[in-house]
């Protein structure tokens, strides 16, 4: 039997094999996945907005920016190195493509700070299944890196 | 925002509210849809964000949503959500041709759009009549997908200020045949505030 954990909005997970993280129903969200091959540890941030406010005291977790940087460093904590993570980024869809509000673009923004982040620590992206106007599920197997992703109509891809 | 004295007093009240305008939006549907039917009690969760969509029968399920924001004095997020097989029929009793959820065609796509806009339509009227407050609702919008996928940006709209949001549900179903959905209120907290000042709330 395998165990999975379902990880929601705002949320962060950790897991080695043979655990199995998911995150279900992506829209604009992002979900930022780290492995490191070597240790078998990996990692999953389920994110909501691009940016955490400056005066924060929000949780990390909700925000690309700060939910990878904590990611990165929950993950270097326990012992894994930067040098050997990588990272795949699945979602960020726009759901609603005719409404003009402020956060009409988010799922954009939320990958553009995701990416921001990666850099800043060196972590290379080696796949990604983003944008779009469809809703994403993900299942991430820490025994292998792999991440199934799974939409409404169509078949499973694997990344 | 709500301690534990409030609290009750708080869920009864924006309970009020929002019956008020499900039944107003049911009334529509109903004489639209020539089906008779029945709005189920309000229910009134203070949930966080990562739970929501499991409140709401999980993230998975696949979905119709029409979405609306509220961006005038008042702020809230208004969805209108049916199941597939009900968004099925509803698309099949309209248009009168075979439905494909995976791929609706533009006429069908616009009518769920159309069905979802004149229910939060007669939903926001009734509120907005019962407090007084005009209310500017963006065009809606609508989308057949995975519920969670659907609630992330009204959530995310909620979600820029606080870790925990009000969902405010209620349901309606078909007497007498399998069509059922649901109503969902995203207020913001300063919306929760001004509801509760208009609908009398003692201050504390």
């Amino acid at each position: 039997m395998r165990v999975q954990k379902v990880i929601g909005i705002g949320q962060l997970g950790i897991c080695r094999p043979p655990e199995q993280l998911a995150c279900l129903g992506l829209g604009s969200c992002v979900a930022v996945i780290l492995y490191d091959h070597q240790l078998r540890l990996g990692g999953i941030v389920h994110v909501l907005l691009p940016k955490a406010p400056a005066k924060n005291n929000a949780s990390e977790e909700k925000y690309a920016d700060s939910g990878t940087r904590k990611l990165i460093r929950e993950l270097a904590a326990r012992g894994a190195a930067k040098e050997r993570m990588v990272a795949k980024i699945v979602g960020g869809a726009q759901m609603f493509t005719n409404l003009n509000l402020t956060y009409a673009d988010i799922g954009r923004n939320n990958i553009a700070e995701v990416k921001k982040a990666l850099r800043e620590f060196g972590i290379r992206v080696v796949a990604e299944d983003v944008e779009g106007n469809r809703g994403r599920s993900v299942y991430f197997d820490a025994e292998t890196g792999k991440v199934v992703v799974e939409t409404a109509f169509s078949p499973s891809r694997t990344i | 925002m709500v301690d534990g004295q409030t609290h009750g007093r708080v869920i009864d009240i924006v309970t009020e509210f929002a019956n008020i305008g499900a039944g107003s939006a049911a009334t529509a549907l109903s004489s639209l849809l020539d089906v008779e039917l029945m709005n189920d009690a309000t229910t009134c969760e203070i949930l966080p964000l990562s739970k929501v969509s499991e409140y709401l029968g999980g993230a998975k399920q696949v979905v119709a949503g029409t979405y609306t924001y509220l961006c005038g004095e008042l702020k809230s997020g208004v969805l209108v959500v049916l199941p597939q097989d009900s968004a099925i029929a509803l698309l099949e009793h309209l248009t009168k041709e075979k439905v494909v959820l995976s791929s609706l065609n533009q006429i069908q796509m616009s009518a769920l759009k159309e069905v979802g806009n004149i229910c939060l339509c007669w939903y926001l009227i009734a509120v907005s009549k019962m407090i007084d407050i005009d209310m500017i609702p963006a065009p809606p919008d609508a989308t057949v997908d995975l519920l969670g996928a659907v609630l992330d940006m009204p959530l995310a709209t909620v979600g820029a200020k606080v870790d925990t949001v009000i969902a405010v549900h209620t349901s309606f179903k078909a007497i007498d045949r399998q069509f059922e959905g649901y109503f969902l209120m995203l207020p913001e907290e300063s919306t929760l505030k001004l509801i509760l000042d208009r609908m009398g709330a003692p201050e504390q």
